[in-house]
């Protein structure tokens, strides 16, 4: 969760000194911020960035990733698209809250029943996000053109007048089905999902190679729902050993946090909590070592007794 | 006299001589310095004192009275209610007698009067801003707060997050890195950092790993499970997709090229919407010019097919009415319900 790295200064702040000539001007030493809130995270990579965000197995949190990961982008700064590519059972547009807008979506625009700018639904809270639905629950996508009609859509999105977007990022379907070979068509990037079970590492690892084997090269893997309390239990693998397992560079861990489901149910992204929460802060560093083409440099273990003070006696 | 005598001491218990003494004992009882109270008000205890000497002394020729059973009783009657008047005479004559009003009720009479003034100049501002305020929050229609109050937002759903501020360093509150860099604290709760190890060799081990365990070629084209597959198709990258597939069908109504533009278009009515449209035009002109055309000629057929089913049954009815009445007796057979015996023999 933490990316012990070097820090990129902060705009120093210099004093003007009253002798100039006795004393050399005074700088404030920057503050250690090793979750680099303090600025801007540079876009690396060729814009706009495709990125699947896939896994294996179901329910491992994909589509969470993909809203909270897509609205943290949003509120650094940055113009996202969310694609919901899970044709059969699509639930990003639930998770953001935005499942009453939704009255077109992709088939509609391949019949010409609609254009593409009226398909994407764009979020008020943030105005830089925008959510495409592949198809409606109850229809089926023709699949003679599946993987092009996605390669069409970022093109389209590339070239349209407002500008194109910095991330496209696209909620893939569980399995390696037909949705899964089309949700991966124009993806440059990925982002694996997996929690610490085995279950869960087969399918991923499995996912991996497939996507390798299309030619995906750069992935990156989020480590979900971890336990530190099992994992100092040892009932639970620790994040370092599922990278020792599948050998992915980590782009983040997020904590199992109870709010994931409040905030599933209330249709208000986790990123967006005020206070944030745990896992909030992990999906929001996610995000910006996703910006930076980052990964983490260190991971965070087992919880530790917080060390109480002299004064805590007396509440302190 | 004896009602003179009783002014006198009526007058003299309400005089300062005993209310000194009375607010001496009380400044004591507040705790205020007896030193203070004696020296400063030393000369006027003297004062009344010779006052009260004087009045005393000017009926002296009464004196005798006092002695009176009447006297001796209004006497007693006024010992008796001096307590009661000296709680209520206490308050405002120990304040009277403290040496600070004393000087500021005569000096500072006119900076009272300023700093009066000052208060509640300063309570009407602060009144008059706050119904400003308010007047001006409940005045701006269109924000999110007032669309919320109009039932139009959902006040759970509002945006609760603020932007981030960037080149303003801060630190996350709920995030602190120790020193040694090898614990942090989010959220309340301290965790344990360990590195990463992961290098690039073992990055490339894995990867080759999975090249070999997985050999995967992305597939080109959908089938319908018992189409044959093209001549031309690598049959590798077939993919079969069951007729009862949930979600996905290889069959589509438009071709490749027709939805490529579809998914280009910008600006204008969408390509359905316009060829329905356009569809719905010429049909509307065909019928117009039809109905030009021939006006004067009905084609029955045509007029059949937009007959509703419920006049149709009663021509057929009256057709049939029609021929019952020229063949009465089949129309009083059918008409007339068979008789109990044929039905239940």
């Amino acid at each position: 969760m933490i990316s012990l790295q070097t820090i990129a200064k902060p705009s120093p702040i210099h004093f003007r000194p009253k002798k100039p000539f006795k004393r050399p001007p005074k700088t404030l030493t920057p503050i250690h911020s090793l979750l680099q809130y303090n600025r801007k995270p540079q876009l690396s990579g060729e814009t706009p960035r495709v990125v699947v965000i896939t896994s294996g197995k179901g329910g491992v949190g994909k589509t969470t990733t993909t809203a909270n990961i897509g609205l943290s982008l949003a509120r650094l700064g940055f113009s996202a698209v969310a694609i919901d590519a899970d044709v059969g059972l699509r639930n990003l547009d639930l998770l953001l809250g935005l499942e009453n807008r939704v009255n077109y979506t992709v088939v509609e625009v391949l019949n010409g029943d609609c254009r593409l700018d009226q398909a994407l639904v764009r979020d008020k809270r943030w105005s830089n996000f925008e959510l495409l639905c592949i198809s409606k629950p109850r229809s089926k996508l023709p699949l003679g053109f599946g993987g092009k009609a996605l390669i069409w859509l970022v093109e389209a999105l590339k070239n349209r007048e407002e500008g194109a977007p910095d991330f496209i990022l696209i909620d893939c379907p569980a399995g390696i089905d037909a949705g899964f070979i089309t949700a991966i068509t124009p993806a440059n990037e990925a982002v694996l999902v997996t929690t610490p079970d085995i279950t869960s590492l087969r399918d991923a690892d499995r996912v991996t190679g497939l996507l390798e084997c299309d030619g995906i090269r750069d992935i990156k893997m989020i480590v979900n729902r971890v336990r530190t309390d099992m994992i100092k239990g040892e009932d639970m693998m620790s994040v370092l050993d599922v990278q020792e397992m599948l050998g992915l560079p980590l782009l983040g861990v997020i904590p199992e946090d109870t709010e994931v489901i409040r905030s599933t149910n209330r249709g208000y992204p986790l990123v967006l909590n005020k206070p944030p929460a745990l896992a909030g802060l992990a999906f929001e560093q996610a995000a910006w070592r996703l910006v930076e083409q980052d990964s983490m440099k260190a991971v965070m273990m087992e919880e530790e007794p917080k060390k109480r003070g002299f004064f805590s006696f007396f509440g302190g | 006299m004896a009602s003179i005598w009783t002014l006198h001491v009526g007058a003299t218990s309400f005089l300062p001589v005993r209310s000194l003494s009375d607010g001496h004992q009380s400044r004591s009882e507040f705790g205020l310095d007896s030193k203070f109270s004696n020296c400063s008000n030393w000369n006027r205890r003297a004062a009344y004192r010779t006052l009260v000497v004087k009045a005393l002394d000017s009926d002296g020729g009464d004196r005798p009275l006092q002695n009176d059973v009447v006297v001796v009783r209004k006497l007693e009657e006024d010992n008796v209610k001096k307590p009661q008047q000296n709680i209520v005479a206490k308050l405002p004559e120990t304040i009277g007698s403290l040496p600070v009003f004393v000087y500021s009720t005569g000096k500072l009479s006119g900076t009272n009067l300023a700093i009066g003034l000052c208060i509640v100049a300063t309570m009407l501002v602060i009144v008059v801003r706050g119904y400003a305020t308010r007047k001006s929050s409940e005045n701006r229609a269109g924000s999110v707060a007032d669309l919320v109050r109009r039932g139009q937002v959902r006040s759970d759903r509002r945006g609760i997050s603020t932007p981030l501020k960037y080149e303003d360093p801060f630190n996350n509150p709920m995030v602190k890195v120790s020193k040694s860099n090898s614990t942090v604290e989010m959220c309340g709760k301290v965790y344990r950092l360990a590195p990463v190890v992961l290098t690039d060799e073992l990055q490339t081990v894995h990867q080759k790993r999975r090249s070999r365990a997985y050999q995967w070629k992305r597939p080109t084209i959908f089938l319908k499970e018992g189409e044959s597959v093209p001549p031309d198709v690598d049959p590798d990258t077939v993919r079969w997709i069951p007729a009862n597939h949930p979600f996905a069908t290889t069959s589509s109504d438009i071709d490749e090229d027709l939805a490529q533009n579809n998914v280009r278009q910008k600006h204008g009515v969408p390509f359905r919407i316009k060829a329905e449209h356009e569809a719905l035009q010429k049909k509307l002109e065909a019928l117009q010019n039809d109905q030009k055309l021939s006006k004067l000629v009905i084609d029955p057929g045509a007029a059949r097919d937009f007959e509703r089913p419920m006049k149709s049954n009663n021509l057929k009815s009256e057709t049939q009415v029609d021929q019952s009445t020229s063949n009465p007796a089949i129309s009083d057979q059918v008409s007339k319900p068979p008789p109990e015996e044929t039905i239940n023999p």
